[in-house]
């Protein structure tokens, strides 16, 4: 049941864009996974952005936070509600990610159905091709010759001499380690810079046994969202640098809810007027409140300083 | 050493899901039945079964339990109705789930199962060597062997030259030949997804005619009185005159046609890819009636008596009256044969033999399921999970 609304309102429309896409590009398959994916991510991009934006906030709240679990390790209640206070939601990063992964899943399902590699599938493609848009039949079984010597529809990258799964590898690592959200924790961050080792292994591994088409919506996957992290930088820049700031002032006094008129206040999102469209060059990936420890007491000892005057 | 460290990691996840994946593979293609005197023949995925019709008990498999093969050989999956022809078996290899296909023709010992020769179809790659998905027709002396390549061959087994068939020609189309083709009156008619339908010489080779739809043609056409009755994705189904391919009318339907139509003398029956069942006269197209199934409707319709017999992908046998009279919106009350999914994709065509319903099912074991007409109850499942069957000498 689930499965069939999912395919009525995610699979189908997006199968038949691909068909539609695929007619209207010149019968390019390639072209159509590209531009699909690339239309994909522009219209997921409020929700990238807000994901990204969540992860800068909980990053910059990371010593706050700390201080807080500390300060109340033997009382877990309490714990939760100085956290709530300061507006720390573990999920709210998660949201936009739970929204998306569906309709990635969706595209990935889309391109297998419309490739067609057998019988089976193309008899299951003759269910969800729209009759009511015009001709769409007639691009059925779609072109799956690429650079005249590869078949998006075969498995064998021998062929190919494994130049797809080399660029899966080289674009998921990329895409892995440029998107990384920062972390304050140690521990994360070495999970994260595993996880950028060993991800594009996983998922090259994998491309070895699908068809080169599913291995080319990868890579245009990868590559779209590399370049998407840095049209986007500068923005994403300017937030982490605000949310940095705010986390630097907060974490002099993380737990005084009593006392401090800062404390237990929930970290507002920047004001888009107040954010400063500035490329900074390199990301700081960690943020100026922690990195290594440095930034981070240089961040208190300011603020020491100003409370001090 | 952190490279070397999350390298052997990422490799472990990765072979453990992939181990994850074991078992039987999914099927790919359409599994075939045919029936010839008291046995039935199966090729269904990863084997070639035949069983007995009264009591469904395998007689053998190809490959036999335990069989193995030498290094880097595999043997399947296999698709499409076998074909008895002499003393042997004769089931084509299809493609699996990850686009690689068994480009063989099998021939198997009718007796014990066992492979007699295996002929593979010529090239260096994948592009040139594809998968047999509807099996292989014949004319009493020539094999004709439809694959994905696009090629149809002719095939001569007769005095096999070093224990293989020789090819006698080639008709080569532009795009996947995914229907058996039919053969009739010294020709041999093959539908190829390049929108074309092909007639040519059964004995030479060359081409007679050729009829182009809009779209692609996956339905193996069926043959009567010299008209030719072929399904399309164009949104048509056709009869033409099989003397030189003319159109000779064709009726609009809803979905993509992948049906081989059944015909008696008035009327041709068939289903669509989206669960509609239409029963057409023969003559001028005109529509008997319609009825809406659920699921998709690959399966060739049986008629017996006065039944139509139609299977589809929902997992029902539906039951329409073979005189069927239309409602006002055309459509004609049709029945299940049970009430009781099989929970199981139909696709392969079902048969009728001495009062039985004898029916292919998709994915997973039994393999076949047997019925009695008469009262509708269910006679036995054809079973092949455990070894029964000897290994071939």
């Amino acid at each position: 049941m689930i499965g069939d609304i999912f395919n009525l309102l995610v699979v189908n429309p997006m199968t038949n864009l691909l068909l539609l896409l695929y007619g209207l590009l010149g019968q390019s398959f390639v072209l159509a996974i590209v531009v699909l994916t690339l239309l994909i991510r522009l219209v997921t991009l409020p929700l990238t952005f807000k994901q990204q934006t969540s992860a800068a906030k909980m990053a910059a709240m990371q010593p706050r936070i700390k201080a807080i679990q500390e300060q109340y390790k033997s009382d877990p209640a309490k714990q939760q509600a100085e956290l709530r206070k300061i507006g720390f939601s573990p999920l709210s990063g998660c949201l936009p990610l739970v929204i998306q992964f569906p309709i990635l899943i969706g595209l990935y399902q889309a391109i297998v159905r419309t490739l067609s590699l057998t019988p089976l599938s193309l008899l299951e493609l003759g269910r969800y091709v729209y009759g009511f848009v015009p001709n769409l039949a007639q691009l059925i079984p779609i072109n799956g010759s690429f650079l005249g010597f590869m078949d998006l529809g075969s498995a064998n990258h021998a062929t190919s001499f494994y130049v797809i799964p080399i660029l899966v590898v080289l674009t998921t690592w990329a895409s892995s380690k440029f998107m990384q959200a920062p972390t304050t924790d140690p521990t994360m961050a070495q999970t994260n810079q595993m996880m950028t080792m060993t991800m594009p292994l996983m998922i090259g591994f994998f491309s070895l046994s699908t068809p080169i088409g599913l291995g080319i919506y990868w890579i245009a996957s990868n590559v779209i969202g590399v370049l998407q992290y840095f049209a986007t930088k500068p923005r994403m820049d300017a937030i982490k640098a605000q949310y940095a700031a705010e986390g630097a002032t907060a974490a002099l006094n993380p737990v005084s809810s009593t006392a401090s008129a800062g404390a237990g206040k929930p970290m507002a999102a920047p004001p888009r007027s107040k954010v400063k469209v500035k490329s900074t060059g390199r990301v700081n990936r960690s943020n100026p409140v922690n990195s290594k420890g440095g930034d981070s007491s240089a961040g208190k000892d300011k603020g020491k300083d100003k409370l001090s005057k | 050493m952190k490279f070397a460290k999350s390298l052997s990691i990422g490799l472990l996840f990765a072979v453990s899901l992939t181990a994850c994946a074991g078992g039987e593979p999914p099927p790919s293609s359409f599994p075939g039945m045919a029936i010839d005197g008291q046995a039935g023949y199966l090729a269904n995925n990863t084997h070639v079964y035949k069983f007995d019709l009264a009591t469904g008990a395998e007689r053998w498999r190809y490959p036999a339990l335990g069989q193995t093969f030498e290094s880097g050989q595999t043997h399947g999956p296999f698709a499409g109705e076998p074909l008895r022809f002499q003393k042997w078996v004769i089931v084509g290899g299809a493609i699996a789930q990850n686009g690689v296909s068994d480009s063989h023709i099998y021939a198997l010992d009718d007796a014990t199962g066992a492979l007699a020769w295996r002929w593979a179809v010529p090239g260096t790659n994948e592009t040139e060597r594809r998968d047999f998905a509807d099996g292989v027709a014949t004319d009493g002396k020539l094999l004709f062997a439809a694959n994905g390549n696009g090629i149809l061959y002719a095939l001569d087994p007769a005095g096999l030259d070093g224990g293989q068939p020789k090819i006698v020609w080639e008709l080569k189309t532009k795009n996947k030949l995914w229907s058996r083709p039919l053969v009739a009156e010294g020709r041999v008619y093959q539908s190829s997804l390049d929108h074309t339908l092909y007639a040519v010489d059964a004995a030479s080779g060359k081409p007679v005619w050729t009829f182009s739809a809009s779209a692609s043609i996956a339905s193996a056409p069926v043959i009567q009185n010299g008209v030719l009755f072929v399904g399309t994705f164009d949104g048509n189904f056709y009869a033409l005159d099989a003397a030189n391919g003319a159109v000779k009318w064709k009726s609009p339907v809803d979905a993509w046609i992948w049906t081989r139509a059944t015909v008696t003398a008035d009327t041709v029956y068939f289903g669509d890819t989206k669960g509609r069942f239409y029963a057409l006269n023969t003559a001028d197209g005109s529509r008997r009636y319609i009825a809406n199934l659920g699921g998709t409707i690959h399966a060739t319709p049986l008629i017996d008596d006065d039944s139509v017999y139609v299977v589809s992908t929902d997992g029902f046998i539906y039951v329409l009256p073979k005189n069927g009279k239309p409602d006002a919106n055309g459509l004609v009350t049709l029945q299940r044969f049970s009430d009781t999914t099989l929970n199981r994709r139909l696709i392969a065509s079902p048969a009728i033999v001495n009062g039985q319903l004898l029916l292919p099912l998709f994915d997973g074991d039994p393999k076949v399921t047997a019925f009695k007409l008469a009262d509708r109850s269910k006679l036995f499942d054809v079973t092949m999970a455990t070894a029964t069957a000897p290994a071939p000498k």
